[in-house]
């Protein structure tokens, strides 16, 4: 760590003096010149069949320049009208039936958004109200009505592709792990622990909406602005939505303001670029807070979880766990691939079986959250070990310990763990909270509790992410890369790296923002990968123009270039470093001009060992684990049931930490979205219309809500080839809060809350139902 | 969202504010701070093609002392009420009730009349001034009229308003001698949420003994409560027995309607346990 000049340290993001003075460009702030405005009729029923659309009032209206269904569009040729990235199942706007509260019906462009806005009020459309599905675990039996007539996987990924088409159901995907013999084990157990854990759907809430604007330029190529986390993914739906080559579409992502996987995949833009097409106008649309309730949500998750345990350890474990996916399967299937293997929990359990489904309903589209439908897995399975201790009498961090998996050891696929900071950050999270300090008797209406929860997540594997950068003669380096700077601060972390790995300074680098013109294909910014992906293409495409100033230099001062090292603006020869020289005088050397450049591109390509579709046993699942454990202690009110957080430790491996001072804010970052959801957060449903889709209503955290006392703890396993040793942390923080907190409970007042929010109610009546405590006077 | 359009009208007095009123009847509503209605016409919730805006008028805003009586004009800002010293030193719950409407930006915005005349159920200010006793001075095309606040509030959204009235001020008499009194908001979910409920306390003591007592309920029901049949606390010592009589009492006139904030059993509950804080609290500063 030492040895590095820049890698390592907290120096201060790039973009923060232009964010806090309000110099950033996003999507919204960008005007053109004849720009249309968009606004969207929404259906207002969850299941219904389209009998007909009455829209030539609204294209009378003055200013109005398009008003689109999808019956147009349907009947578009060379257009694609469905899209979506797991399955090709969402229709650009609803064609024949609506499938959810708040589904796109009619879309309007005109001159000023308040005409779009009045063209809707013109526009009637007739409605035939079809059977529908809400409940998850109902939607999942045979039978149920079919949000779907027949299954249309996108055959976009390849560990999708055992998912076939045509089928009836509204199970749009089945994960199953099997590992050993859970019956036997099942029969011979000592206890069994069966509980079901549930987390309601729940909206993203970044402060700037989705927004896409779309213009031609004079060479008919379709350019896009807009917020999204997959530019290179963006592009290509375009392009095969409309059946044009890609270097006819230019996707830009400026900074976004927050994306929390909401962004991801396409959005609006095959809309917009319609749109624009159809107009030959630039034209902008961007949703408001209401519609961004039903355009993307976090799944809502049911997990039925059954533990065998046997002389003390837990022999097996069965889970069956729901995802509730609305009514687009959207990335659904993934995260219930990615989640569902996690589920039996980061523990040594020689027998697990798991069923993980994927299922469709007649509400919005459940998509990618930050920690992809594992934080839904672990409010469950450490909920669980909790009450396993408990109820075995056994210390439950130390349940945890003789559980946790070791260095080697095979998680639940078969795969072996590597750079698996688990049990160490469960030891700095119980050290951190004092967990073996003996508590204080409990008396009066304010009691105490501690709790500690731990749970792991993987990064998805396979995925690509490619990066080019250009050095001038200056010293001076321009990176292009296709990940989007979103707030979780890649630009400062690519900078470090490009720095460190090119011995310039930090200053000396600059990075291109995402440009599918200019920036290389990039899989996602998402999933706590940037990092490890990108960091690991930044700096080999760095040390591919070290190689050739190396070779300029030591050619000119007939030195090997074995001996040569790369440091401040130098290029000398290690234990001489008063013979080198600067860049300039090496690209003089190089090409015996100034003004030229050097170029050096990398692609990072991590590789998986595919899953077998019915045991969900690999070689390797995947790149990289991030560790995560929390560490709470609350204090409950128990006359209202409210909880007051008195301090929280939000724990995380993040492998070598390249800005400690940015993981120390993810894991904050995330615990804080986190501990929202753990309160407040929830999406209340009746019949498929949603009950509390505002701000007014939907509560999250304020500054107000946060702990008295709230630290992160940066634990660093480095991973052998992460650069620099570097994993991921940006969903870490966000895994194992609920179950810190409901534990935290439970150990101060002896209720367990197994479904989210733990609200004061919820807690008030669990008391009440254990009779202990009650109101006084009562 | 974007606002259909409106035409907005900008009177000079309250008689010709009331005149347009009249003139557009169901068309027009006034608009004060607009920290409300703005939402809902954005929402498109509501419309009015006539906005009447009483920013213009003079004389509407003062906060002052005579008399006997503490006045509030009605567009005062929430947050000039707040830290007004004249209503922190006469009438300090009132201060405080104000202080935890919404957040500080709103508060800068918004009037004291807007809020009570928009009569959401959750509003915090009617409490205190059901325990001040306070007044509402409505002016329409006919001059004006005074109604106690108790009898202000009809239902969800509905006040004795009637069509072309403009609530113009707010007349507070001073507190009993002797007595002080809280107001306690409970938000059940984010600090920053809407009340579960909230109450107001009014407390005297000669001794030990209750001297006077009075207590009002919001975020229950359709409108907010001040408590009924409280003479029986007069010269009883306020023990815990005294005080199980009292919340029998007043849940026995409350009737909680669900919301995202408790179901009626949670808010049953928290009217027991805040009415009991409220009454502990007050007696503590009387004792202090």
């Amino acid at each position: 760590m030492s040895t590095h000049s820049v890698v390592g340290k907290s120096v201060y993001r790039r973009d923060a003096t232009q964010k806090v003075t309000g110099q950033i460009l996003h999507v919204g702030n960008i005007e053109m010149p004849g720009m249309l405005h968009v606004a969207v009729l929404r259906s207002p029923y969850p299941h219904a069949r389209i009998t007909r659309i009455e829209k030539s009032r609204a294209e009378a209206l003055e200013g109005v320049a398009a008003v689109l269904t999808g019956a147009d569009i349907a009947a578009m040729p060379g257009v694609d009208p469905y899209f979506g990235p797991a399955f090709c199942d969402q229709p650009i706007l609803a064609i024949d039936r609506v499938l959810h509260v708040g589904d796109l019906v009619v879309a309007v462009a005109a001159e000023e958004l308040r005409q779009a806005e009045d063209a809707l009020q013109l526009v009637d459309v007739d409605y035939e109200p079809l059977p529908t599905v809400f409940d998850v675990r109902e939607a999942a039996q045979p039978g149920a009505p079919l949000v779907h007539e027949e299954l249309r996987p996108a055959g976009a990924f390849a560990d999708l592709a055992h998912v076939k088409a045509g089928q009836k159901s509204n199970v749009c995907y089945h994960f199953k792990l099997r590992k050993g013999n859970v019956q036997n084990a099942f029969e011979e157990a000592d206890r069994i622990f069966e509980d079901t854990f549930s987390s309601p759907p729940a909206q993203h809430m970044p402060m700037e909406p989705h927004v896409t604007l779309v213009y031609m330029d004079e060479n008919e190529k379709i350019n896009v602005w807009t917020a999204t986390q997959t530019p290179s993914f963006v592009r290509t739906q375009l392009a095969s939505t409309f059946g044009i080559s890609m270097n006819r579409i230019r996707v830009r992502v400026p900074y976004l303001g927050g994306g929390y996987g909401s962004k991801l995949y396409a959005k609006l833009e095959p809309l917009v670029t319609l749109l624009a097409l159809t107009t030959r106008r630039p034209v902008r649309y961007s949703l408001t807070r209401e519609e961004e309730f039903q355009t993307i949500t976090k799944h809502g998750v049911v997990v039925k979880i059954k533990t065998a345990v046997k002389d003390g350890l837990i022999s097996a474990r069965h889970c069956e766990v729901y995802f509730d996916t609305g009514a687009y399967a959207e990335i659904g299937p993934r995260i219930v691939h990615k989640s569902g293997y996690t589920s039996a929990g980061p523990y040594r359990i020689p027998n697990v079986w798991i069923d993980a489904y994927c299922v469709y309903t007649n509400k919005p589209p459940a998509g990618a959250f930050r920690g992809f439908g594992v934080p839904q897995v672990i409010w469950a399975y450490d909920s669980q070990m909790d009450t396993i201790a408990r109820a075995l009498g056994v210390d439950s961090v130390e349940f945890r310990m003789r559980h946790a998996l070791d260095e080697g050891e095979p998680f639940a696929t078969g795969t072996q763990v590597r750079s698996f900071g688990l049990k160490e950050s469960i030891r700095q999270a119980a050290q951190a909270i004092e967990w073996s300090k003996t508590r204080p008797p409990k008396s009066g209406t304010r009691l105490r509790g501690k709790g500690i929860a731990a749970g792991v997540k993987a990064v998805l594997t396979p995925s690509i992410s490619g990066a080019i950068i250009i050095m001038n003669a200056d010293g001076s380096v321009n990176v292009l890369s296709s990940t989007v700077e979103m707030g979780q601060g890649s630009e400062t972390m690519m900078a470090q790296i490009v720095a460190e790995e090119l011995g310039i300074s930090f200053d000396q680098v600059r990075i291109v923002q995402p440009d599918t013109d200019i920036t290389p294909y990039d899989t996602i910014t998402a999933g706590s990968r940037s990092t490890y992906h990108m960091g690991n293409a930044v700096r080999m495409a760095a040390g591919k123009i070290k190689t050739e100033l190396f070779s300029a230099v030591a050619a000119k001062l007939e030195v090997n270039t074995e001996d040569l090292i790369a440091r401040d603006g130098r290029i000398s020869v290690r234990g001489t470093e008063e013979k080198g020289m600067t860049i300039g005088q090496a690209f003089l050397a190089k090409f015996g001009s100034l003004g030229t450049t050097i170029t050096g591109e990398a692609i990072c390509q991590p590789t998986a060992a595919p899953m077998d579709p019915e045991t969900g046993q690999s070689e390797k699942c995947t790149e990289y684990w991030f560790p995560s454990a929390s560490a709470a202690e609350v204090e409950v009110d128990t006359e209202t049931g409210q909880v007051s957080i008195v301090k929280f430790l939000s724990v995380g491996d993040v492998g070598t930490a390249i800005n400690p001072k940015h993981c120390e804010q993810q894991l904050l970052g995330s615990a804080i979205t986190h501990l929202s959801l753990t309160f407040f957060e929830e999406m209340i449903f009746e019949e498929g219309q949603l009950l509390n889709g505002s701000l007014l209503d939907y509560q999250i955290a304020s500054m107000k809500d946060l702990p008295e006392t709230f630290e992160p703890i940066v634990v660093e396993e480095p991973h052998e080839s992460g650069p620099f040793g570097a994993k991921g942390v940006g969903e870490t923080g966000t895994l194992t809060v609920s179950a810190a907190i409901a534990n935290a409970v439970e150990d101060a007042i002896g209720v367990r809350i197994r479904d989210l929010p733990i609200t004061p109610e919820k807690i008030l009546r669990g008391l009440t139902e254990k009779g202990q405590v009650a109101p006084k006077g009562k | 969202m974007t606002i259909k359009a409106f035409e907005l009208l900008r009177p000079k007095s309250l008689v010709e504010a009331s005149e347009l009123l009249l003139q557009h009847g169901e068309e027009a509503r006034p608009i004060a701070g607009g920290t409300t209605l703005v939402i809902l016409m954005k929402q498109r919730a509501v419309h009015f093609p006539y906005l009447v805006d009483l920013q213009g008028i003079a004389g509407l805003d003062h906060i002052s002392e005579e008399n006997g009586y503490i006045r509030i004009g009605a567009m005062a800002t929430q947050r000039s009420v707040e830290c007004s010293s004249t209503i922190r030193r006469f009438l300090p719950v009132l201060a405080d009730a104000v202080g935890k409407i919404g957040n500080v930006r709103v508060r800068e915005t918004a009037s004291i009349g807007g809020n009570l005349a928009h009569a959401d159920y959750r509003l915090d200010p009617p409490p205190a001034l059901l325990i001040l006793g306070a007044d509402l001075v409505l002016s329409g095309p006919n001059g004006s009229r005074t109604v106690a606040i108790k009898d202000f509030y009809r239902g969800m959204y509905e006040t004795a308003l009637e069509a072309a009235d403009i609530l113009a001020e707010v007349k507070i008499p001073h507190m009993p001698e002797g007595s002080r009194a809280t107001y306690l908001k409970y938000s059940s979910l984010s600090a920053n949420d809407w009340p579960c409920l909230g109450v107001a306390a009014l407390l005297a003591l000669k001794g030990n003994r209750c001297k006077e007592l009075r207590l009002a309920l919001g975020g229950l029901s359709s409108t907010p409560l001040l408590v009924q049949g409280l003479a029986f606390t007069q010269d009883q010592p306020l023990d815990d027995d005294l005080l199980e009589k009292i919340v029998s009492v007043v849940d026995q006139q409350i009737s909680p309607t669900p919301d995202f904030r408790g179901s009626e059993w949670y808010k049953r509950k928290m009217a027991r346990v805040f009415v009991r804080r409220a009454i502990r609290e007050v007696e503590q500063h009387l004792s202090a």
